[in-house]
C-alpha cells in the first residue's frame, strides 16, 4: 500500500514537474507575437491610419512568409484611438495588455502615446512610436524608441535653413495640438537666439475648415516668412490661401503629403520642408524591395509613416530575436527594450543602419525638400543639432 | 484698421456660408422638430459627388452640380423616409430621433471614405480671381458664397411667402398639429422641406470644394455652425438664421482681430452661452 502510495506521489510529482516546465515553456514561446499598434484608424486623421497599419500588415505579412520568428508567427492587433483622443489610446493598450497579452505596441499620435506611457511602464510594455512628434514624447517611458525625427527637430532643421538664407522676421502657423505647440516652444526659443523675431503667432484647429482669419493676422503681420508648424492635410490649406493672396515670400514646413499636394494644388510650388525622408533607391535594395512590394500591394507608393510602422515590426522582430537568444522569460516588454539599449543598432528601411539615442530616438537624417510642379524635390540634408 | 477691415470681409464671407447652411438646417428643424445632425455628411457628400462627377467622370461642371443636388435631395428624403419617419411614428420622444441622427451620421460619413477614400478631393482647372478693394482682398469663389446666400435665400424666401407650399411650411413650423387639423399634408410637408434644406447643403458645400478642398469629416463643423446659427438665431425665423450666421461670422472673425486665433473655436460657444442666459428665443426667435 506504502509502495502505491509513493508510486502514486511520485507520479503526481512528474505530472506536476511537466506541467509546470509545460507552462513555462508555453510563457517563454507563445503561439504567436502578437504586435500591438494603436493608430487613428477613424477620425479626422484616419488616412495616417492607413498608411501605418499597411506598412506594419505587410512587414508581418513577409516576416511569416519567411518562418516568423523560429517558426512562430507575428500578428498584428490594430486599435484605434480615433485620431488622438488620449483616453482612447489607453483603453486600447489596456485591452492589448489583458486581452491579448501583447508586449510590443506600435504607438502613433503625441497625446494617446503620452497617455499610455504610464501604462506601459507599470505593465512592462515596449513602445515603439513611428509618427508622434511632440518633444514631450522624449522620456515619457523608458520603454518607449521612436523611429521618427521630432517635431522640434524638424522645426529646429527649418529654422536653421531659414536662418541660412538669411530671413529674419517670422510669422508662424501653429498646429493647435501637442505637436504644433512642441515646436512652437523651440521656435519662440531658438529663433531669436538665431537672431530672427517672431511678428506673428496663429493657431489652426486639427482639420480645420476655414483659416481665413489666421491668414489675414499673418498676411498684416508683413514677415520675411511663414513657418508652418502644420501637419496634413493643413499645410495644403495654409498654402491655398498664402498664394492666393499674394504671400510671395518664403513659407517653409516640415511636412508635405499627397493630400497636401491636393489641397494646396498650384500654390504648392515653391513651398520648402523638412522631414523624415523615405525614398527607394538602387543603392538600398531593402528600400526597392519594400516600396515595390508596397505599390503591388496597395496600388500607392509608401510615405515615411508607411515606411516608418513596416520598418518599427521589423525592430520589434530583430528585438524579440535578440532577447530570445539571451534565454528565459524573454517575451517580456522590458526584456525586449533591455534588447535594444544593449545593441542599438538596426537595419533601417531608409538605408544603411539607424542607431537608437540614449533618449531612445533614433538619430536619422533631416532632409529639406522644395517642391516644383507639385513634386517634392529633395535639396539637401540638414542638421537639427 | 487695414486688417480689421479685411475681417469684417472675411466675417461678411464666413457669415454667408453660415447663414446658407443655417436656413438649410434650420428649414429642416424648425417644420420637422428634427434635429437632422445627418445634414453635415450628407453636406459632405454633396461635395464629393460634385467632385467624383466633375473630376472623374469629366462631365461639365453645371451637370455635376445638378447631379449633387439631386443626391443631396435623395439622401435627405431617404434619412426622412428610412430612418426619422418610422421613429416619429413610433415614439414621440425626441431623444429617440436624435440618437439616430447621430447614427445616421456615422453610417453616412464612413460610407463616404468607403466609397470615396479619405483622402483629401480637390478640383482642378478651375480657378479663383483675386480681388483687390484698397487694401481689402477677396475672391471669386468668396464673392459667390455671398452671391449664393442672396440667390438662395431670396428665393427660399419668396417661396414661402407667396407660394401655397411655402405657406404650409410655415404653418407646420407654426403649429404642427394645428397644420394638420386644417388639413395640411403634413407628412407630404415634410418630405419637401427635407428636400429642400437638403438641396440647399449642396450650394454651400460644392463652393467650399472649389475654395478650399473636400474632405470626408467637413460635415462636422458645418452642421455645427448650421446648428449655431439656428440656435442664436432663433429656431423657426429664416432671418434668424441668416443673421446668426452672420453674427458668428462676424465674431469669428473680427472679434480675434486683438485676440489670439488660440480662442477661435471658443468663440462660437461662447456666443451660444451668451444668448442661451440673455436671450434663449435667439435673436428672432417667437416666444412660446
Amino acid at each position: 500500500m506504502l509502495t502505491i502510495l509513493k508510486k502514486t506521489a511520485l507520479a503526481g510529482l512528474a505530472l506536476a514537474t511537466g506541467l509546470a516546465s509545460g507552462s513555462a515553456a508555453l510563457a517563454q514561446d507563445p503561439e504567436s507575437y502578437k504586435i500591438g499598434a494603436i493608430l487613428a484608424m477613424s477620425g479626422a486623421a484616419n488616412e495616417y491610419g492607413r498608411v501605418m497599419s499597411q506598412g506594419i500588415n505587410l512587414a508581418i505579412e513577409e516576416i511569416n512568409a519567411k518562418g516568423g520568428i523560429d517558426g512562430i508567427p507575428l500578428e498584428a492587433v490594430i486599435e484605434d484611438h480615433k485620431s488622438g483622443v488620449a483616453k482612447e489610446g489607453v483603453a486600447a493598450l489596456n485591452r492589448l495588455i489583458n486581452l491579448e497579452n501583447t508586449q510590443v505596441v506600435l504607438t502613433s499620435f503625441s497625446g494617446p502615446t503620452l497617455a499610455i506611457a504610464p501604462i506601459a511602464d507599470e505593465k512592462k510594455v515596449l513602445l515603439l512610436n513611428g509618427g508622434g512628434v511632440s518633444a514631450a514624447l522624449v522620456g515619457a517611458s523608458k520603454y518607449l524608441f521612436h523611429n521618427r525625427s521630432l517635431a522640434s527637430d524638424l522645426g529646429l532643421a527649418a529654422l536653421r535653413h531659414a536662418h541660412g538664407l538669411g530671413l529674419k522676421k517670422m510669422s508662424q502657423l501653429v498646429w493647435k495640438n501637442d505637436a504644433g505647440e512642441s515646436i512652437e516652444e523651440v521656435a519662440n526659443k531658438y529663433w531669436g537666439a538665431m537672431g530672427g523675431t517672431i511678428a506673428a503667432t496663429e493657431y489652426v484647429e486639427i482639420g480645420a475648415s476655414n483659416i481665413d482669419t489666421q491668414i489675414a493676422k499673418i498676411r498684416a503681420s508683413n514677415p520675411d516668412f511663414v513657418a508652418l508648424w502644420l501637419f496634413s492635410p493643413e499645410p495644403g490649406l495654409a498654402l491655398k490661401r498664402l498664394r492666393e493672396f499674394r504671400f510671395t515670400k518664403p513659407i517653409i514646413g516640415i511636412e508635405f503629403t499627397p493630400d497636401t499636394q491636393k489641397a494646396a494644388g498650384d500654390a504648392s510650388d515653391g513651398f520648402q520642408y523638412t522631414s523624415d525622408y523615405f525614398t527607394a533607391t538602387e543603392e538600398y535594395p531593402w528600400s526597392k524591395a519594400f516600396s515595390d512590394a508596397y505599390e503591388a500591394k496597395y496600388g500607392e507608393k509608401p510615405d515615411f509613416y508607411a515606411a516608418n510602422y513596416y520598418e518599427n515590426v521589423y525592430v520589434a522582430a530583430e528585438a524579440i530575436r535578440r532577447a530570445k537568444a539571451q534565454g528565459g522569460a524573454y517575451y517580456r516588454g522590458d526584456k525586449l527594450a533591455d534588447a535594444i539599449k544593449a545593441d542599438p543598432q538596426f537595419d533601417s528601411v531608409y538605408g544603411g543602419k539607424m542607431t537608437y539615442q540614449e533618449n531612445g530616438v533614433a538619430k536619422k537624417k533631416v532632409a529639406l525638400f522644395s517642391v516644383k510642379d507639385g513634386q517634392a524635390k529633395f535639396f539637401r540634408y540638414v542638421s537639427a543639432d | 484698421m487695414d486688417l480689421l477691415l479685411q475681417l469684417m470681409m472675411n466675417g461678411l464671407v464666413n457669415g454667408s456660408h453660415y447663414a446658407l447652411l443655417g436656413i438649410g438646417f434650420g428649414l429642416i428643424f424648425a417644420t420637422t422638430k428634427l434635429v437632422h445632425f445627418a445634414y453635415g455628411p450628407i453636406y459632405a457628400a454633396t461635395a464629393y459627388v460634385c467632385w467624383y462627377s466633375f473630376m472623374q467622370l469629366g462631365l461639365p461642371f453645371w451637370a455635376a452640380f445638378g447631379l449633387c443636388v439631386i443626391a443631396a435631395i435623395v439622401l435627405g428624403l431617404l434619412s426622412y423616409l428610412i430612418v426619422y419617419r418610422p421613429l416619429q411614428s413610433r415614439s414621440d420622444s425626441g431623444l429617440v430621433t436624435l440618437i439616430a441622427s447621430l447614427g445616421l451620421y456615422t453610417v453616412i460619413e464612413n460610407l463616404l471614405g468607403v466609397i470615396f477614400g479619405t483622402g483629401v478631393k480637390s478640383v482642378q482647372g478651375i480657378d479663383s480671381d483675386v480681388f483687390f478693394l484698397g487694401p481689402v482682398f477677396v475672391t471669386s469663389f468668396q464673392l459667390m458664397q455671398i452671391a449664393a446666400l442672396i440667390l438662395v435665400g431670396g428665393a427660399l424666401a419668396l417661396f414661402l411667402r407667396f407660394t401655397r407650399y411655402g405657406q404650409a411650411i410655415m404653418a407646420m413650423t407654426d403649429n404642427a398639429e394645428m397644420a394638420q387639423i386644417v388639413g395640411i399634408d403634413t407628412r407630404f410637408v415634410a418630405l419637401l422641406v427635407f428636400a429642400i434644406g437638403s438641396a440647399i447643403a449642396a450650394v454651400p458645400a460644392v463652393l467650399i470644394l472649389l475654395k478650399d478642398s473636400a474632405g470626408t469629416h467637413m460635415g462636422f463643423s458645418a452642421v455645427f455652425l448650421a446648428f449655431l446659427s439656428v440656435v442664436v438665431g432663433g429656431i423657426g425665423s429664416l432671418r434668424g438664421a441668416v443673421a446668426g450666421g452672420f453674427l458668428i461670422g462676424f465674431v469669428e472673425s473680427a472679434g480675434l482681430w486683438q485676440i489670439s486665433t488660440d480662442w477661435q473655436s471658443s468663440i462660437a460657444f461662447i456666443i451660444l452661452f451668451l444668448m442661451l442666459m440673455l436671450r434663449p428665443d435667439g435673436l428672432f426667435g417667437v416666444k412660446r
